[in-house]
């Protein structure tokens, strides 16, 4: 069966996890100005975002050929969990013969779940699934290494055109891989190729480290955000996520596993918000205080437009912000963000978190 | 020879350009409405600077800024492109080291900045609607049939409050036309106008942010005295309007390339005053490399690419050295 899925970050896992277990993938190109157009004319108007992407990412692969889709739905009071079914009404009124899969977390109805996973399944035993599964799981956690990697030495590169093809090549290593050893070997000759730019770090009081965190789609997928990271990178500025694939599989197939993490950003959260609230909102909040605890300079929050539990958190802002002493720079993104518009608010908060810090360091030396 | 240091702000309405000396003198200052050709408005405003400030200057460093500093950084070979919100912090600063907050109102966008102990920690600015901003005023001025340097002033004349919605330039010039219907005075409209504006921007901008003063009114629409005074009734307190609070911008990036030169003592990158001779145009193409078909942006200067931009990997903007081959390879 010819199978694909949604576009949000390092697809290459889907795609590996689907392709390990027989099936014919049909992997699904990054979202271009086109894919935007196409979803946006086929969505509801108020739907958020990330609702309007997909779709046009789904319209986009149909093109090609599929027969089943397969997404994830969602949990808690935010209407992304609808989305998954509404997609499947829309395209299946436009006419098109296709299946979707919408896995809902298990302990919601265990049969379906069941029935659907032995659709993935097919004809592999469930050894080879178990087996399958570890491998991709273990080449998540891989790639979400390097990229922080990257996200961290790009702000020093003097080629950075040569670190994003170098990169470019290291992703395309990992889509070939076919077992755990395969994994580690890609790793190594990754860690590798990185080291070859001999990027050195400047003194830890010199570093610009910012936090990005906020609704899952728009901070994982950079082809949608604007390439945020590597915009901050270029201004000298390095940064994580608070979301990567690898946090989200924990987060949601594996709970036990991140069960420890979230429960300490929910600690982190408290005060601010104490309850689900749907999405990331209340992880987003805990996630900003553990950057502030971590010494990061500041963070950047990014929502869809209308999306409701980020609204939530961004009303947090202004408190977390001064609570924490930390600038917190707070962007909406849709098919109507101008990016240039971005590019200066993004240079300005840079330049402030820059000046706060020599400012801080003469503050120190008046001291002493 | 002295030194001087240029600065240029491409707003979508004005266009300034200043040169400030050795102790950041203001010694040159040209503010020019935005008709759409920045390259030319550019190119005749050098040509005005050239002449007032004679050969007896050294040119030492170029910054730009503002919405278009990034076509008019690349004609000029400008040492520093920086943000608007950055050059506005740095001349504010410079005039007014006491300063607390800055409200910034420009052509089409508004901007509040905090400072503290001089230093600046926090701005925003507006995100989704453009009403209170200076094209707006500008549009409401002809409807009304005044100039808008009159319309300002005309505010501090009305005798009555009218309340006008300010919430977006629509339902403001809708609700402005029905007041008018009802016989309200054009002073009285334009208080009211004024007065929804500063509410506007209290609304979206301050949200819940701490002001502290001194208040700095600048940009285009702080010639407004009508805005000036909602702003004071708003704060309670005296906003100060720069003397030249129209060419901040331009005066923050000549301060904030001055400062870039001295501390790393570099040669100017400035293509030299012969640019004004020069031809300059962009086209674009789009990409082929791979699946986000970036459209790419490529400024020539008489048949020689000076700069391309547009592309989201770096394979175009960061090897101006290989355009020629990788042009011949994309063909």
């Amino acid at each position: 069966m010819r199978v694909s899925f949604p576009y949000m970050g390092s697809t290459i896992v889907y795609g590996k996890l689907l392709e390990l277990l027989g099936h014919q993938v049909v992997m699904p190109e990054p979202p271009t100005r086109k894919t935007v157009d196409l979803g946006v004319k086929y969505s509801p108007e108020f739907a958020c975002f990330p609702f309007k992407v997909i779709m046009g990412t789904y319209l986009e692969t149909l093109e090609r050929g599929v027969e089943l889709f397969v997404t994830t739905g969602g949990q808690g009071p935010c209407r992304a969990g609808f989305y998954g079914e509404l997609h499947k009404k829309i395209i299946q009124n436009m006419g098109y013969d296709v299946d979707f899969i919408v896995l809902d977390p298990p302990w919601r109805d265990y049969e379906k779940f069941f029935r659907q996973i032995l659709t993935l399944k097919g004809d592999n035993s469930w050894f080879k699934v178990a087996e399958v599964i570890h491998t991709v799981y273990k080449m998540c956690k891989s790639v979400d290494i390097i990229e922080k990697l990257i996200t961290t030495v790009r702000a020093y590169a003097g080629d950075r055109a040569a670190l994003n093809r170098s990169w470019r090549d290291i992703l395309t290593a990992y889509s070939q891989i076919e077992t755990a050893r395969d994994v580690a070997r890609v790793e190594e000759e990754a860690l590798r190729v990185i080291e070859k730019y001999d990027i050195k770090l400047p003194p830890q009081e010199k570093r610009i480290r910012i936090g990005i965190v906020g609704e899952i789609y728009v901070v994982m997928e950079p082809s949608i955000n604007g390439n945020i990271e590597e915009i901050l990178n270029s201004l000298g500025a390095e940064t994580e996520r608070s979301l990567y694939l690898s946090t989200y599989i924990d987060e949601t197939i594996f709970p036990w596993i991140g069960r420890k993490e979230k429960k300490k950003l929910i600690k982190k959260a408290s005060g601010y918000i104490d309850l689900n609230i749907g999405g990331h909102a209340r992880l987003s909040v805990g996630q900003i205080v553990d950057f502030k605890d971590r010494g990061f300079d500041g963070v950047i929050h990014l929502k869809p437009f209308a999306c409701l539990p980020e609204l939530i958190s961004e009303s947090m802002l202004e408190k977390l912000s001064a609570d924490l002493d930390m600038p917190i720079l707070s962007l909406s993104i849709d098919e109507q963000t101008a990016e240039a518009n971005i590019m200066t608010r993004l240079d300005a908060f840079v330049d402030f978190i820059k000046y706060g810090k020599a400012y801080s360091k003469e503050r120190v030396s008046l001291s002493v | 020879m002295s030194r001087v240091y240029i600065g240029v702000d491409i707003g979508s309405v004005s266009i300034n350009i200043v040169a400030i000396g050795e102790d950041c003198e203001l010694l040159f200052r040209l503010y020019k409405r935005n008709t759409g050709q920045p390259v030319e408005l550019v190119k005749e405003g050098f040509k005005e600077l050239q002449k007032e400030l004679g050969a007896k200057k050294e040119i030492a460093g170029v910054g730009v800024t503002g919405s278009g500093r990034q076509l008019i950084g690349y004609v000029l070979g400008a040492d520093i492109v920086k943000n608007e919100i950055t050059a506005h912090a740095a001349a504010t600063t410079f005039y007014y080291p006491e300063v607390g907050t800055i409200f910034e109102i420009g052509g089409q966008d508004s901007k509040l900045i905090i400072i503290k102990n001089g230093i600046p920690v926090d701005f925003a600015m507006n995100t989704v609607c453009a009403a209170g901003t200076g094209s707006f005023l500008d549009h409401q001025a002809i409807r009304l049939g005044i100039r808008i340097e009159e319309f300002g002033k005309l505010a501090l004349q009305a005798k009555r409050d009218v309340r006008i919605a300010g919430r977006c330039t629509v339902f403001a010039e809708s609700d402005m036309i029905s007041k008018q219907q009802y016989g309200f005075t054009k002073p009285e409209i334009i208080k009211g106008l004024c007065r929804a504006l500063v509410r506007n921007y209290m609304n979206n901008l301050v949200r819940g942010k701490q002001l502290e003063p001194q208040y700095i009114f600048q940009g285009g629409v702080a010639a407004n005295e009508g805005i000036k005074a909602a702003f004071e009734e708003e704060l309670n307190h005296e906003v100060i309007v720069p003397e030249h609070h129209d060419v901040m911008g331009a005066i923050g990036i000549a301060i904030l390339v001055k400062e870039e030169m001295e501390r790393t003592g570099r040669g100017t990158s400035f293509r030299g005053l012969d640019f004004t001779r020069d031809d300059f145009y962009t086209d674009s193409f789009n990409c082929a490399g791979c699946a986000n078909e970036c459209e790419i942006i490529r400024v020539k200067a008489n048949e020689e690419v000076i700069a391309m931009t547009g592309d989201r990997c770096g394979k175009w903007s960061g090897s101006i050295l290989n355009v020629r081959d990788s042009e011949e390879k994309h063909a």
